[in-house]
């Protein structure tokens, strides 16, 4: 009976899974909906499993910030640069050197994408630095 | 052990002396009858507020067939509950579609915050039964990954909608808007 309970209570813990950060939390209202929460996207949306082909190229820093999805968020500068510094490490496994600040992401997002999917293009072509 | 079996030998001997078989089975059939009546008695039902909905988030499930439902705050569409599905699962013959718009509703069982997915089941035509617009939190078009007046089967393989579930994703740490 004890062990029941014990299972079942571990289960319900388990079920309920809780936000313990605000990056987490900004993910799953902000982004997951679209690139869903395991960041895979969809037909209609790019995934985040393919950020490590781009990292470390000339410009993606910049890039990741000023893509729709990150630049208009209703978020402050400080809670994107702290959502993007999580993000970043969360799918290419290396934190952002050096991590993005409030005042770096502030002046980004002024600086919004014409063409977001050219602009990836012209990114993706480029050698590594 | 043999103590245990004369004792119970003493009782039902002694029993069956004293009380006739129609007298226990009418004892009997009053336990059953009134077991299966308890669950009606509002005293029972008062009960009810401390139960586990069925993903694990405390608090009286409510009616998840109509729109006053805790985690309809935002929804915009045709309740799946209604449609032969339910607020988690689409009805059958319907995908649902991985892409959603998500959003936060107050549980006032427990008077936390949840995040709610409001994900979209698509490859029928629309339903048409309990139609709901409550839009708590919801942004207009040119926050169109917040906003619910989107056709979200975008991502289905069809892009028929038909009907909308409200999935809760887990606890959030602040309701919306953002500060």
């Amino acid at each position: 009976m004890r062990l029941a309970i014990t299972v079942a209570a571990l289960l319900l813990t388990t079920m309920t899974a809780r936000a313990d950060s605000y990056e987490e939390h900004d993910y799953s209202l902000n982004c997951s909906g679209c690139h869903r929460m395991d960041g895979s996207g969809s037909s209609v949306v790019p995934s985040f499993h393919k950020m490590p082909e781009l990292n470390g190229k000339p410009g993606v820093r910049e890039y990741w910030i000023q893509v729709p999805g990150a630049a208009q968020a209703p978020l402050s500068d400080a809670r994107l640069a702290a959502l993007m510094n999580w993000l970043v490490q969360r799918f290419t496994g290396k934190r952002p050197k050096p991590a993005y600040t409030a005042q770096e992401v502030g002046q980004l997002r002024m600086n919004p994408l014409r063409d977001p999917i050219a602009k990836r293009n012209e990114l993706q072509q480029a050698p590594p630095r | 052990m043999s103590r245990l079996d004369r004792w119970f030998e003493g009782m039902s001997r002694e029993s069956a002396r004293r009380v006739s078989r129609r007298n226990w089975l009418s004892r009997f059939g009053g336990v059953l009858v009134g077991g299966v009546a308890l669950p009606l008695l509002p005293v029972a039902r008062a009960a009810e507020k401390h139960t586990v909905g069925e993903d694990g988030v405390k608090g009286r499930e409510g009616d998840p067939t109509r729109c006053e439902y805790w985690r309809h705050c935002a929804i915009d569409g045709f309740l799946c509950s209604c449609c032969g599905g339910s607020h988690t699962a689409c009805p059958p013959g319907t995908e649902m579609s991985p892409v959603t718009w998500i959003g936060t509703c107050r549980n006032p069982a427990d008077g936390k915050d949840y995040i709610i997915s409001y994900n979209d089941c698509c490859g029928k035509t629309f339903c048409g039964r309990c139609m709901c617009n409550r839009n708590e939190g919801e942004r207009p078009l040119y926050h169109w990954y917040r906003s619910n007046d989107i056709n979200w089967c975008g991502g289905a393989k069809s892009q028929t909608y038909s009907c909308s579930t409200a999935v809760v994703v887990k606890t959030a740490k602040e309701a919306q808007p953002e500060k």
